[in-house]
C-alpha cells in the first residue's frame, strides 16, 4: 500500500503539506509510505490524497482532505472499510472531470513523484530518447514530429517540425534549444503544473528537440514566480545528469547536451520569443524585429529553437507512440490534445487536457460542470490578454486553431476564464488592457502609447464619462495597433476589446449613452436602494455600512443616502432579505 | 551579390541583395519616413513610421502584414507601396500617438499667435546678434512690408510673448521696424524671383493683402499685375493709417522694393469702372481680389445724414490722400464714435488738425476697448477726452449741420459671446455734447461695386473658401478685408495673402494644394515656470513729447538705436524648440493631417533634467526612439544611457551621474547629435 499527497503549488496552498505531515505522524511505524505527487488538475478539490495498492492501482482518491482526516485514513489502512472515509471520497460526478479527458502532456501529472527519477522511469520516462539515440536520425525525428501535426502550444500554433527543421538547416555549429516557461497569461498555469508534476517529461522532450536541431545546450526560461517549479526542475536536471541523460555522450551516444535554468524576472513580454532571448542575454526584455527569426539568429544571434513547456511535454509520447497516433486525435486542422486551465466562475476549475475537436460546451459544461452558484454563462476568455471572449451563442465552437480564430479569440496557451452574468464585459476588456498597457515593454509607439490610450478610453467609459465616438476611436486604435505593433504582445493586445465590441457592443453603448452598466458591476454607474417592502429593519446593513450612509429606526424600513454612499456593496452583501437592490 | 528588382510607389528600384527596403529606397532616391533608424546602429523598429505595404510579393500575392521597411528586405518583383490607405492610416495613428505624448513647444508663442506665422523668435535672435539683414531675410519670408507692419501692427505676437510672464513682452514689432529701416538704408535685401513660369496673375487691390500676394507669386516666377483704384499703392496703409504712425515716404520705399522684383503696378484703375472682372478673367490665368473694406458702417441713429457727420475711414482717407487741404479744425469740437484703432487714428488726427475738444464716445469702459493701450495712452496725453459708457442716441442738427450729439448713458451687464461685458442702456439717462463734427469709427465694410457675379456673404463681404481662397468663380480668389468676416488688421490680410499665394501657385502648376493649418506641438507655461528668470525691463520706445507731436503729422516714435534693439532682442526667452529646423517628427507630422487631440491623455511631464551636466534632457520631447541609448551603447561603446521602467512611463536615464561619467559625456555628446526631436540639448 502507498499513499500519495498531491503537492503542486495549488495543493500546497490548500494545505497539502500539513495533511502529508499528519499522515506521516499517524502512519509512523506502519511501513506505509506517504509520498509526494504533483497536481492531478482538480484544483477545486485540493488537498487530494490518493490511496494505491501494492500493484500501483488507485484504490481511492480522497478530496478536500484536512490534517485531522489523517485519523480516518489511518483507520482505513487498518480496517479497509471504505465507510470510514465518508465524504472524503471523490464524488462520482466530480470523477467525470478526469474521465472525460485524454492526457498526453499531463500523462504523469499527479501520478508520479516529481522529485524521483525512479518514479518517472517507472512511468516510462527516457524511453523515447533511448529510441531516438538507438537509431533515429535528426531528420527522422523531425519527420515523426511532422507526421504528428504537433503545433506550438504557446498560443501561435506554428508547426513544431517547421521550426525544428529551420533551426536544423540554419548554418552554424553552435545552436541552442530553449524552453519558454514564462507562462504569463492571467489565469494560466498549465506549464507550471507540468514542471512541478513531471519535470522529466519536459527534459526528455527538450533532449529530443536538441538532438533534432543539433543544439549542445538547452535552456529553460522559467519565471521567478514559480519557485517550486524551479526547485523541482533543478532537482530533476541533477538526477538526470547523474543518470547520464544529460551531459556528454548521452547514453553512450555522440549526442551531448547540457541543461540550465534561467529564472526570468516576471515581465509578461518575455514570453515573446525574441524578448525572451534578449532577457536570456542579460538585456532589457524587449522584442527584436523579425526577420531574422530565432531559427536563423536567436540566442547570441546563433540558430535557436524556442517552444513552450506543453509542446515539449508531448514530444516523448509522440516518439514512443508514433506521429500517426498523435495525429489520429483532433481535427483536420489541429492535431493531438490541448491543455487548458479552466478558471473563473466555473463549478469545477482546474487543468483539463482534451483532444482537439471537442466543443467549448463539452469542456465548460461537460468537464467543468457549468457555472457556479446557479448563474448564467456569459462568455469565456480564451488566450488571456492576447485572446478574446466567446459568447454563449458560440459555445458549440469546436476547439481547433482555425475555428477558435474565426471567433476573434485564439487558442492561446490554454487560459480559459469563464465569466457569468455578473461580469461587465467593458470592465473585462479594461482589465486586460490595464494588463497589456502595464506589461508593454515600451519600445514601439503603437503598443506603448496606443494601449495606454485605449486603456484611458476604456477607463472613462466604465467611470461613466465615455463620449459619443469612443467606440469608433477604440476600433480605429485596435486596427492600427494590430497592424503597427512590433511584437505579438502589441499586435494581439486589441483582441479582448475587439471581441467584446463584436459580441457585447450594446454594453459599451449603455455605458456611454445611458451611463448604465447592464451587469451592475461598474461602481461608478450603479447605486443601491432599499426595497421598503422587503426591509425588516434589522439594522444589519446600517451597521455594515463603512460611511454611515444608511439610516432608519429598528424594525422600520431603512434608507440609503446616495450622496454619502460609496457604492462598496457591503449592504448588498449583508442583507438577508434581498431588500438591498443594485440598480 | 545579386541584384533585386522591385518597385516603390510604382517607381522601379534596383538594390543589392541584403539591403533593407529602407536602405534600398534611399539608394534609389526615395525617402521612407522613419524616426528610430540610423545607419550607425542596429535596426530597432520602434517608431513604426516606415511601415510599407507589399501588394505583390513578386508571385502575385500580397504580403498580409505591413512591413517595417527598416528591417524587411525587398524580394525580386516586390511591389512596395507607401501610399496606400492602410499605410497612411498606420503612419497617421503612429504620429498622433507620438504627438499625444510629445510636449514640443515647436514654435514660440509669438510665432503661433502671428496671423502670418512670422518667425519672430528667428529674427529677434538675428537682431540680438546684430544681423539686421539676416533678420529681414527671415521677416520677408512672410511679410514684404516689414517697416510698415513694424509700425502699425497691433502685434498679437507680443500679446502671447512669454517674456510677459516675467515682466513685459519683447518689443517684437518695433524690432521688426528697426531691422527693416536698417535694411532700407542701404544694400537692401531683395530676393530673386524663380524662373518665369509663363503664367499671368491679376491682383485687384494694392493694399497689404494684394501687395503680399503679388510679391510671393512673383517670387514663384509668375507674371503679376496689381490694379488699384487709388493714385498710389498701399491701400489702408497709405490712406487709413495717419502719417504720424507710418511716414508716407517710408511706405513708398517699401512698395518700390516690391515693384523692383518685377511686379507691374497700375494705379487709378477701378474695377467695374475702368476695367471689368470678366476682362481680367479672360486675360489672366488667375485673378486675386483684394479690394479691402472702405465704407464706414453706419450707426443707425437719427441725424446721420447731417452735414458734419463722416465715417472714420473717409476722414482719414481725405487727409492722407492729400486730396484737399488738411482741414482746419481749429476751435472745433469733434466726437469720434468707436473704440478701435480706427477711432484712435481719427481722434489723434483730429487733434493734429487743431481741434479744440476731441471726444471719444465708447459704450463700454477702457478695459474693453479693442484699441491698443499705447494708442489710448498717447491720445490722452495729446488731449483726447473719453466719454466711456455712453452711446450716441441721436445726432441733433441745426440748419442741416451737426450741433449736438445726444448720448445714452450705459452700464455693463453680463459678459457676451466675446467674453466682454455687454453694455446696457440706463433707462432715461442721457447726456448732451456740443459738437461740430461726428466721426463714425465703428467698423468698415467692403464696397462691392464691380464684383459682378461674385457670391457675397450675408454680411456683404466676398465669400471665399477658407482653404483655397476661391470665390464661386473659377480661377478667381479673394483675400483680405473684403472677404468673409470682413475688416481686420493688416497682418491678418498679409498672412492670408501668403497662404493664398501658395495655393494659387500650386493650382497654376497643375495640382491645387488647399491650405491646411500646420500641426505644432504646444506647451503651456505659467509665470511660476519662469519665476527664476532675471527681470530685465523692456526697452521703452523713445517718442516725441505730446505737446510737440500733437501739432504735426511727423512720426511720434523716434526709433531704437542699434544698441537698444540688440539689448531688447537679447531679452528673448527663445521659447520655440531649438531643433525645429532639423526635427523629423514635426516634418512628418505636418506632411499629413493629424489630430493628436482626439487621443489626448496622460503625458510625460515636460521637465528638463541635467544629470549629465553638459547635456540637458527634456522628457516632454523624448519619443523613446532609443537612438541616444543605442548610440551610447553601440557607437560610443559606453552604455551610460538606459531605458527605465516599463510600458507608457518608460524613460531614458543615465546610469549614474558620477564625475567620470560627466567627464566622458563632455567629450562625446554623440547622443545629443543623434536625438531626432530636440529632447537632448548640448549646453555650451
Amino acid at each position: 500500500m502507498r499513499i500519495a499527497v498531491g503537492q503542486g503549488s495549488c495543493g500546497i496552498a490548500a494545505g497539502a503539506q500539513k495533511v502529508a505531515d499528519a499522515l506521516r505522524t499517524k502512519l509512523a511505524g506502519t511501513g506505509i509510505p506517504v509520498g509526494t505527487v504533483g497536481c492531478i488538475g482538480m484544483c477545486w478539490l485540493e488537498p487530494i490524497v490518493d490511496l494505491y495498492d501494492d500493484d500501483r492501482k488507485l484504490l481511492h482518491r480522497l478530496v478536500q482532505v484536512k490534517p485531522e482526516d489523517a485519523e480516518k485514513i489511518a483507520k482505513w489502512t487498518k480496517t479497509g472499510e471504505d465507510s470510514v472515509l465518508g465524504d472524503l471520497l471523490l464524488a462520482p460526478e466530480d470523477a467525470q472531470f478526469l474521465e472525460k479527458q485524454t492526457r498526453i502532456a499531463l500523462r504523469n501529472c499527479g501520478i508520479i513523484d516529481p522529485d524521483s527519477l525512479q518514479s518517472a522511469l517507472d512511468a516510462g520516462a527516457y524511453s523515447a530518447i533511448k529510441k531516438v539515440l538507438g537509431g533515429m536520425s535528426p531528420e527522422d525525428v523531425i519527420e515523426c514530429i511532422k507526421e504528428s501535426g504537433l503545433a506550438g502550444r504557446g498560443g501561435a500554433g506554428f508547426p513544431t517540425w517547421f521550426k525544428w527543421n529551420a533551426a536544423r538547416q540554419s548554418p552554424g555549429d553552435e545552436k541552442y534549444l530553449i524552453c519558454n516557461a514564462d507562462e504569463g497569461d492571467p489565469g494560466a498555469f498549465m506549464d507550471r503544473a507540468v514542471i512541478e508534476s513531471d519535470p522529466h517529461t519536459l527534459i526528455e522532450g527538450m533532449l529530443i528537440g536538441a538532438y533534432a536541431i543539433g543544439a549542445q545546450e538547452a535552456i529553460v526560461y522559467v519565471r521567478a514566480e514559480y519557485p517550486l517549479a524551479i526547485r523541482r526542475l533543478e532537482h530533476a536536471i541533477q538526477e538526470a545528469r547523474q543518470a547520464g541523460y544529460i551531459g556528454k555522450n548521452i547514453l553512450g551516444s555522440n549526442f551531448s547536451c547540457d541543461f540550465r535554468i534561467k529564472a526570468g524576472a516576471g515581465a509578461f513580454v518575455c514570453g515573446e520569443e525574441t524578448a525572451l532571448i534578449e532577457s536570456l542575454q542579460g538585456q532589457r526584455g524587449m522584442p527584436r524585429l523579425k526577420p531574422p527569426f530565432p531559427a536563423a539568429a536567436g540566442y547570441w544571434y546563433k540558430p535557436s529553437n524556442i517552444n513552450n513547456v506543453e509542446t515539449y511535454a508531448n514530444v516523448a509520447w509522440i516518439i514512443s507512440n508514433g506521429g500517426a497516433a498523435f495525429a489520429a486525435m483532433g481535427t483536420e486542422d489541429s492535431k493531438g490534445t490541448k491543455v487548458f486551465a479552466l478558471t473563473g466562475k466555473i463549478r469545477r476549475g482546474g487543468l483539463v487536457e482534451i483532444p482537439m475537436g471537442m466543443t467549448l460546451r463539452d469542456v465548460i459544461f461537460g468537464i467543468g460542470g457549468g457555472i457556479r452558484d446557479g448563474k448564467a454563462f456569459k462568455a469565456v476568455q480564451m488566450g488571456g490578454p492576447s485572446g478574446g471572449c466567446i459568447p454563449a451563442e458560440l459555445l458549440d465552437t469546436v476547439i481547433d486553431y482555425k475555428k477558435l480564430g474565426a471567433t476573434g479569440a485564439i487558442m492561446g496557451s490554454g487560459g480559459m476564464v469563464v465569466m457569468d452574468e455578473d461580469t461587465c464585459m467593458v470592465s473585462m476588456a479594461k482589465f486586460f488592457l490595464d494588463f497589456t498597457a502595464k506589461e508593454s515593454c515600451g519600445k514601439c509607439v503603437h503598443c506603448r502609447i496606443g494601449t495606454k490610450r485605449m486603456q484611458e478610453i476604456l477607463t472613462r467609459i466604465v467611470e461613466g464619462s465615455g463620449q459619443e465616438g469612443d467606440i469608433e476611436l477604440l476600433e480605429e486604435l485596435c486596427g492600427a495597433i494590430k497592424d503597427g505593433a512590433l511584437c505579438g504582445l502589441g499586435q494581439t493586445a486589441p483582441n479582448p476589446v475587439l471581441t467584446t465590441l463584436r459580441y457585447f457592443r450594446s454594453e459599451f453603448e449603455a455605458h456611454i449613452r445611458e451611463k448604465r452598466c447592464p451587469a451592475h458591476a461598474c461602481s461608478d454607474l450603479l447605486h443601491y436602494e432599499i426595497d421598503a417592502d422587503k426591509c425588516r429593519g434589522c439594522t444589519l446593513c446600517a451597521r455594515k455600512c463603512p460611511v454611515y450612509a444608511i439610516s432608519g429606526e429598528a424594525k422600520e424600513p431603512h434608507k440609503i443616502d446616495p450622496n454619502v454612499c460609496i457604492r462598496c456593496g457591503a449592504c448588498y452583501a449583508a442583507c438577508r432579505f434581498g431588500a438591498v437592490k443594485k440598480l | 551579390m545579386s541584384q533585386i528588382h522591385f518597385t516603390i510607389n510604382g517607381i522601379p528600384c534596383v538594390c543589392e541583395e541584403g539591403m533593407s527596403i529602407l536602405q534600398a529606397a534611399k539608394a534609389n532616391g526615395i525617402e521612407i519616413p522613419n524616426l528610430c533608424n540610423d545607419e550607425s546602429v542596429r535596426v530597432y523598429g520602434a517608431c513604426g513610421l516606415c511601415a510599407v505595404e507589399v501588394t505583390d510579393d513578386g508571385r502575385g500575392k500580397p504580403v498580409p502584414k505591413l512591413l517595417r521597411a527598416c528591417s524587411a528586405k525587398p524580394m525580386e518583383g516586390y511591389v512596395v507601396r507607401m501610399d496606400t490607405a492602410r499605410v497612411n492610416q498606420s503612419r497617421k495613428i503612429a504620429l498622433e500617438l507620438l504627438m499625444s505624448d510629445h510636449t514640443g513647444d515647436c514654435r514660440g508663442p509669438c510665432q503661433l499667435n502671428c496671423p502670418a506665422g512670422t518667425d519672430c523668435q528667428g529674427y529677434v535672435k538675428k537682431i540680438a546678434q546684430g544681423d539686421f539683414r539676416g533678420a529681414v531675410e527671415i521677416i520677408k519670408q512672410k511679410i514684404p512690408l516689414p517697416a510698415a507692419i513694424g509700425r502699425v501692427c497691433p502685434h498679437p505676437c507680443e500679446q502671447n510673448c512669454r517674456r510677459g510672464l516675467v515682466e513685459q513682452p519683447i518689443s517684437i514689432a518695433f524690432l521688426k521696424a528697426h531691422a527693416a529701416d536698417r535694411d532700407l538704408a542701404g544694400n537692401t535685401y531683395r530676393p530673386q524671383p524663380a524662373a518665369d513660369t509663363g503664367k499671368r496673375i491679376a491682383v485687384v487691390g494694392g493694399g497689404p493683402a494684394g501687395l503680399t500676394a503679388a510679391y510671393f507669386l512673383r517670387l514663384k516666377g509668375h507674371a503679376v499685375t496689381v490694379y488699384d483704384a487709388a493714385a498710389k499703392m498701399g491701400g489702408m496703409l497709405r490712406y487709413g493709417i495717419p502719417a504720424y504712425r507710418l511716414p508716407k515716404d517710408l511706405l513708398d520705399r517699401e512698395i518700390d522694393e516690391i515693384a523692383r522684383i518685377g511686379i507691374d503696378m497700375k494705379n487709378g484703375i477701378r474695377l467695374g469702372k475702368d476695367i471689368i472682372l470678366e476682362q481680367l478673367r479672360s486675360e489672366y490665368d488667375a485673378v486675386i481680389l483684394a479690394t479691402g473694406a472702405w465704407s464706414s458702417m453706419a450707426m443707425r441713429v437719427p441725424g446721420e445724414d447731417l452735414a458734419g457727420v463722416t465715417g472714420g475711414i473717409q476722414f482719414l482717407h481725405d487727409i492722407s490722400s492729400g486730396e484737399g487741404e488738411i482741414p482746419d479744425l481749429r476751435g472745433k469740437n469733434i466726437a469720434v464714435c468707436g473704440g478701435g484703432n480706427t477711432a484712435m487714428d481719427a481722434c489723434r488726427t483730429a487733434i493734429r488738425c487743431g481741434a479744440e475738444n476731441v471726444y471719444v464716445i465708447y459704450r463700454r469702459t477702457r478695459s474693453e476697448m479693442p484699441a491698443e493701450d499705447i494708442e489710448i495712452e498717447e491720445s490722452i496725453e495729446e488731449g483726447v477726452t473719453y466719454k466711456f459708457l455712453t452711446n450716441p442716441a441721436e445726432i441733433i442738427g441745426e440748419n442741416g449741420r451737426v450741433k449736438q450729439v445726444k448720448l445714452q448713458v450705459m452700464e455693463l451687464g453680463e459678459p457676451d459671446a466675446s467674453g466682454r461685458r455687454s453694455p446696457v442702456p440706463v433707462e432715461g439717462r442721457f447726456e448732451y455734447l456740443d459738437v461740430d463734427c461726428v466721426i463714425m469709427a465703428i467698423g468698415q465694410k467692403p464696397d462691392t461695386d464691380g464684383l459682378d457675379g461674385v457670391t457675397l456673404t450675408k454680411k456683404g463681404t466676398v465669400e471665399a473658401d477658407s482653404a483655397t481662397y476661391l470665390t464661386n468663380l473659377e480661377n478667381v480668389y479673394a483675400i483680405g478685408d473684403a472677404t468673409n468676416r470682413g475688416a481686420s488688421i493688416a497682418i491678418e490680410a498679409i498672412g492670408e495673402a501668403g497662404r493664398c499665394a501658395a495655393v494659387v501657385d500650386s493650382a497654376l502648376r497643375g495640382e491645387m494644394k488647399p491650405y491646411r493649418t500646420p500641426y505644432f506641438s504646444r506647451k503651456t507655461v505659467t509665470s511660476a515656470d519662469l519665476a527664476d528668470r532675471e527681470k530685465q525691463p523692456r526697452c521703452p520706445m523713445p517718442a516725441r513729447p505730446a505737446a510737440e507731436r500733437a501739432r504735426d503729422f511727423a512720426p511720434v516714435n523716434l526709433g531704437f538705436t542699434d544698441e537698444e534693439a540688440m539689448r531688447e532682442a537679447k531679452r528673448c526667452l527663445e521659447c520655440g524648440c531649438h531643433d525645429y529646423a532639423d526635427c523629423k517628427l514635426i516634418r512628418y507630422a505636418q506632411a499629413q493631417e493629424i489630430h493628436p487631440e482626439r487621443l489626448a491623455g496622460v503625458k510625460h511631464t515636460a521637465e528638463t533634467e541635467r544629470r549629465l551636466v553638459c547635456i540637458e534632457r527634456d522628457q516632454g520631447k523624448c519619443i523613446l526612439c532609443g537612438l541616444c541609448v543605442r548610440v551610447c551603447d553601440e557607437v560610443a561603446q559606453r552604455g551610460i544611457l538606459g531605458l527605465v521602467g516599463r510600458g507608457f512611463p518608460t524613460v531614458v536615464k543615465p546610469e549614474f551621474s558620477k564625475p567620470e561619467v560627466i567627464e566622458i559625456c563632455k567629450t562625446c555628446k554623440k547622443c545629443a547629435d543623434a536625438c531626432q526631436t530636440g529632447a537632448l540639448r548640448i549646453i555650451e
